[in-house]
């Protein structure tokens, strides 16, 4: 609580302390990319006289207001080149910007004087960005450029092996990061189980991780935030590009709806190796696909308009038998407003849908659960000052949870109708944040955000003696469910449960001298929906439960420092952050926890606490033939649950455990270099620590069978994980004036073929009836050829 | 429910690779295993029945260690106490002339190495086998051989079900335990498959009763060391607990539970 009071106290004490005005003008637009208009996000403006400049936001526009007078203007984004202009500015100016690409250079060392220098300055800091060009030239597994397996590349970002979905920041879980396309949140991220993500690269147009240091416009998930967006679409030309690969195949296709003003953007992906799986006799199917669309218009300087679409699935079938299809779809419609050159508005209305279908017709039944929800969103940016943004808004999220229904097929399968009892919540929050420019040395951003979060009403709730829903069975030294003493009705309007949480966040720069500077942030994050998953990595089996009346939100709260330094004219960067983060209320569930179709999940689960820490250091080669960077992060991720009485053991004894993605080491070596204008080479190299792992140390027999008994909780290793990739980019005609240009992209995934365990098992040889260990391998060396073309 | 096992024993077979490797493990102190597993096979007295005592031990240790020279007793309900003698086969207690009742009480106590242990439990009747039936074209393949024994749940009551398939193909058996949440008062099947069994095998197929504490014990410990752990969807093992408890020194609690079932038994040729 004292915490609270001082960072508030310290929040309130700098918005007073705001420029009074001069003679000002303001210079606002929005810049493009010249070729197909598309709006370009975190563009430079820099006026290099007064030390001072600002960046494009996720629309593309920007805003600075400077005293009167006759400057420099320099406009720079990296892959263009940089706009250098005089303006009077004796009046407010609306200046757009189109930019142009910069022509491939191999040697550039291009001196960037100030241009950089704004990155040193931010006090933005804990974030991992990687451009769409970087990623499609990474060495990946069977030839399918992922997203988020590159972001894993950089540090403080893991997750739970080969074959786990969702991915770890700092020490979090993977229900802990909120996803964000186009600001929709997306509930899965995954393809195939974590083989793939759901995200085509050629639809997108930017992406940032944020690691910490979150600012308050972001809400509802602690560890992490993915904020990706997709590109408009080219409105001068009709353009198509893609990839043909060994799995999977994408084809986008954009253009303009009325050229200058309206665009589109229709783009696929698709998987197909499951037509190959008859000629091996097997009459299965496993595929996925993915569909971005997007509509854009802007019908006059103050007004754009967008109308986007996701529509992703997964589909399993085996011989009829068994039949599996789940996916997101996400529609979504924004309308960016300029009340002035100073204040822009961007009202978003989304609607989400996530299911999940299982049909097992060989027992007879179909299973179906989901979250529908609708969410509207209203953010303002307002420019004030050339040292001083605000930005404030509201989101407000409705949610309906279908647990699960289980529908018989047909009259004479000898299963039972039964529907979960659906779950209503709606999660709100107003937050404003600032962003003030004190000194030339010192830059602030501090803003709270004040979160709520209701659980509605629903058909039935269990109540329990004392409240209590699990109780521990003192003979048996067991906890289990307790039974219930009654049944409380709800209709839909009542409320169950209410939270309200005050979110404050901080973050500052302090520039030591042209090249190097300091950062420390402090946030507290709320999370009032919970992924329920015993198992090590999520399955899309897992249902997302929100908070209510036995369960508690997740409240975080994170330090992080910082130290930036550019080296030897900003050919080298490095950045070395350590950060601290405590959860309090993350849930741990008691021994043999069933939680499929479990209508009363309270029964089943305890109430913990997490906590990571760690460091975080990335050396960067930005310039040259040869460019990339290493990247070693050094953590601890653990949690405990302790009993709640003294008489009670709590889960492992009590004792801190460390989480399933505790990595103690995680290195990362990314290269690439340019051979000439018709090859270059890249490759990957990762190290690190294997994860935790339950050994057993001892065995019995029952009933015939041999039973293994357990040491702690999470308290081995597997072997250490490691793999080097390469890769080959090859452009037989870069010079080539023709419409149509392709390339191919020759990898090799794991190119020593190491089994790395993804884990290993202690059982029994069903046939000699010895004991073995079995250590599960997932990909050994993957060769693979992509072709890419566009025109 | 195997859900969970399906879809990622698909996913992961299409990619991936199993290696037997050497691992270092540690050893914890012995513990008592209690195999106390009262069946009464329908159309027979159920007078002769056994209760095995074994010891854990090292994991990777081919032998597993009988626990001798205990004292084994079974009282009914109504204080008939039946004793349990160690015959020539160390850890194997035979009595013969048990009395099972359905629905009766029965508490069992074992005096072993000056400690006392002792468990509670209920006889549970079962619904009788009404009929199996075979598939020739199941599984991952389309080509493995499935069977389903049918038998039809009472709807006026909960009921669990645990199943045992003993082939002549393994010496090791297939248990599975069911619950009727989802299918109470219909006629629903225990299933069983192994990849190479072919016509001529011999399956015996035994349905017991059991109580809801014995259905959570088994579900949890089938989960321990079977097919069905392994991978990315691995739940967290955990020490299974019984219903038997050490009177004695409560820490020093044994594994196994001490059950009392109504059984049918079907012995299945495959076609």
């Amino acid at each position: 609580m004292n915490k609270l009071g001082v960072i508030t106290f310290i929040i309130l004490s700098c918005l007073s302390s705001i420029l009074s005005a001069q003679e000002k003008h303001t210079i606002s637009g929005t810049i493009t990319d010249n070729n197909s208009n598309e709006t370009l996000i975190g563009v430079n403006v820099i006026i290099p006289e007064l030390k001072t400049g600002t960046v494009t936001n996720s629309y593309g526009f920007y805003s600075i207001t400077l005293p009167e007078g006759s400057y420099e203007i320099q406009i720079s984004y990296l892959g263009f080149k940089t706009i250098s202009e005089t303006i009077n500015l004796n009046q407010d100016l609306t200046k757009n910007y189109a930019l142009e690409e910069a022509a491939e250079s191999l040697d550039e060392v291009v001196i960037t004087d100030d241009v950089e220098q704004l990155s040193i300055k931010k006090p933005q800091m804990s974030v991992n960005a990687l451009s769409i060009k970087t990623i499609k030239q990474m060495p990946v597994v069977l030839g399918e450029v992922d997203v988020i397996k590159s972001i894993t590349l950089l540090p403080g970002v893991t997750n739970g092996g080969e074959g786990a979905s969702g991915f770890n920041v700092r020490g979090g879980s993977a229900d802990q990061n909120l996803i964000l396309l186009d600001e929709a949140i997306i509930f899965n991220s995954s393809h195939l189980f974590g083989f793939f993500s759901v995200f085509n690269p050629d639809a997108i147009k930017d992406l940032k991780l944020y690691k910490g240091g979150i600012p308050a416009k972001y809400g509802g998930r602690v560890s992490s935030v993915l904020d990706i967006y997709q590109k408009e679409g080219n409105s001068n030309a009709f353009k198509m590009n893609g990839g043909i690969g060994l799995v999977s195949s994408r084809l986008l296709a954009e253009g303009p709806i009325k050229k200058g003003k309206g665009s589109f953007l229709f783009g696929g992906r698709s998987s197909y190796a499951h037509l190959f799986l008859p000629l091996f006799d097997l009459d299965n199917t496993a595929y996925f696909y993915d569909l971005n669309t997007k509509l854009s218009y802007k019908t006059n300087d103050n007004n754009s308009f967008y109308l986007s679409g996701y529509f992703g699935r997964d589909v399993f079938e085996i011989s009829d038998s068994f039949e599996n299809s789940y996916g997101n779809a996400v529609l979504n419609f924004r309308w960016n407003h300029l009340f002035s050159d100073k204040l822009f508005s961007n009202l978003s209305l989304i609607y989400s849908d996530y299911d999940y279908d299982l049909e097992l017709s060989f027992v007879g039944f179909d299973w179906e659960s989901g979250i529908r929800n609708f969410n509207v969103k209203y953010d303002l940016k307002h420019y004030i000052s050339n040292n001083f943004r605000l930005e404030y808004g509201l989101n407000s999220i409705y949610y309906k949870f279908n647990p699960g229904e289980i529908i018989p097929l047909g009259p004479d399968s000898g299963i039972n109708r039964f529907k979960l009892i659906d779950k209503y919540a709606f999660e709100n929050a107003i937050y404003i944040d600032a962003n003030h420019d004190i000194s030339n040395k010192l830059s602030l951003s501090y803003g709270l955000r004040l979160s709520a979060f209701h659980r509605l009403g629903q058909e039935e709730l269990n109540t329990y003696e004392n409240n209590e829903p699990v109780v521990f069975n003192e003979d048996l030294g067991i906890y289990q469910k307790a039974e219930p003493i009654g049944v409380d009705t709800f209709s839909r309007g009542d409320v169950i449960e209410s939270f309200a949480n005050l979110e404050p966040r901080l973050s500052l720069a302090y520039q030591l001298n042209q090249n190097s500077s300091v950062k420390a942030s402090y946030n507290r994050m709320a999370q009032y929906l919970h992924l329920l998953s015993n198992t090590n990595s999520p399955t899309p089996l897992d249902v997302w439960t929100p908070s209510g009346r036995y369960i508690k939100p997740q409240i975080l709260d994170q330090f992080a420092i910082g130290y930036f330094r550019n080296l030897n004219e900003r050919l080298l960067s490095l950045e070395i952050e350590g950060f601290y983060k405590t959860i309090q209320n993350r849930i741990d569930y008691i021994d043999g926890a069933d939680l499929i179709a479990n209508n009363a999940i309270e029964q089943v689960i305890l109430n913990g606490e997490a906590r990571a820490y760690g460091a975080e250091f990335l050396l960067r080669k930005n310039k040259g033939r040869l460019q990339g960077w290493l990247s070693y992060t050094w953590s601890r991720s653990e949690q405990r649950t302790p009993g709640r009485t003294l008489n009670e053991p709590g889960i492992n004894n009590g004792q801190w455990y460390k989480t399933p993605w505790d990595k103690t080491h995680d290195v990362s070596l990314t290269l690439s270099y340019n051979l000439n204008k018709k090859l270059s080479l890249s490759s990957n190299f990762l190290y690190q620590t294997g994860i935790p792992a339950t050994f057993p140390n001892g065995q019995y027999e029952y009933n015939g069978v041999v039973v293994p008994s357990y040491e702690s909780r999470n308290s081995s290793r597997l072997p250490a994980y490691h793999r080097l990739d390469f890769a080959l980019n090859y452009t037989p005609n870069p010079d080539s004036r023709k419409r149509f240009k392709g390339n191919w992209v020759f990898s090799v995934y794991n190119i020593y073929n190491r089994r790395n365990a993804a884990s290993i098992t202690f059982r029994e040889n069903r046939f000699s009836g010895a004991n073995e260990a079995i250590r599960l391998s997932i990909f050994g060396i993957v060769p693979s050829v992509t072709y890419n073309f566009k025109f | 429910m195997k859900l969970k096992y399906i879809i990622y024993v698909f996913a992961l077979a299409l990619l991936s690779c199993e290696d037997v490797i050497e691992v270092d493990l540690n050893s914890s102190e012995p513990r008592l295993v209690v195999e106390a597993s009262i069946d009464w096979l329908n159309n027979t007295p159920g007078n002769l029945q056994e209760v095995k005592l074994s010891l854990s031990a090292p994991f990777f240790n081919e032998e597993i260690p009988p626990a001798t020279g205990a004292n084994v007793t079974v009282t009914k309900g109504d204080g008939t106490v039946f004793t349990f003698l160690e015959g020539d086969n160390p850890g194997l207690y035979n009595c013969v002339d048990f009395i099972p009742e359905i629905n009766e009480n029965y508490t069992l106590t074992i005096i072993y190495e000056g400690e006392i242990y002792s468990a509670s439990e209920t006889l549970k009747p079962v619904a009788p086998i009404d009929y199996i039936e075979q598939n020739n074209d199941g599984g991952f393949s389309g080509e493995d051989i499935e069977i389903k024994a049918f038998y039809t749940d009472p709807a006026d009551e909960d009921n669990y079900y645990f199943f045992e398939f003993l082939s002549d193909l393994t010496p090791v058996p297939s248990l599975e335990v069911y619950e009727d949440r989802f299918t109470n008062g219909n006629q629903i099947f225990g299933f069983y498959t192994e990849e190479d069994l072919e016509a001529g095998n011999t399956i015996r197929i035994r349905n017991h009763g059991v109580s809801q504490e014995f259905y959570d014990f088994m579900f949890l410990l089938l989960q321990q060391g079977s097919e069905d752990s392994g991978g990315p969807f691995e739940t967290q093992p955990a020490t299974v607990r019984g219903n038997c408890v050490n009177l004695t020194n409560p820490d020093n609690f044994p594994f196994g539970f001490f059950r009392l079932s109504q059984v049918d038994e079907v012995t299945y040729i495959v076609e």
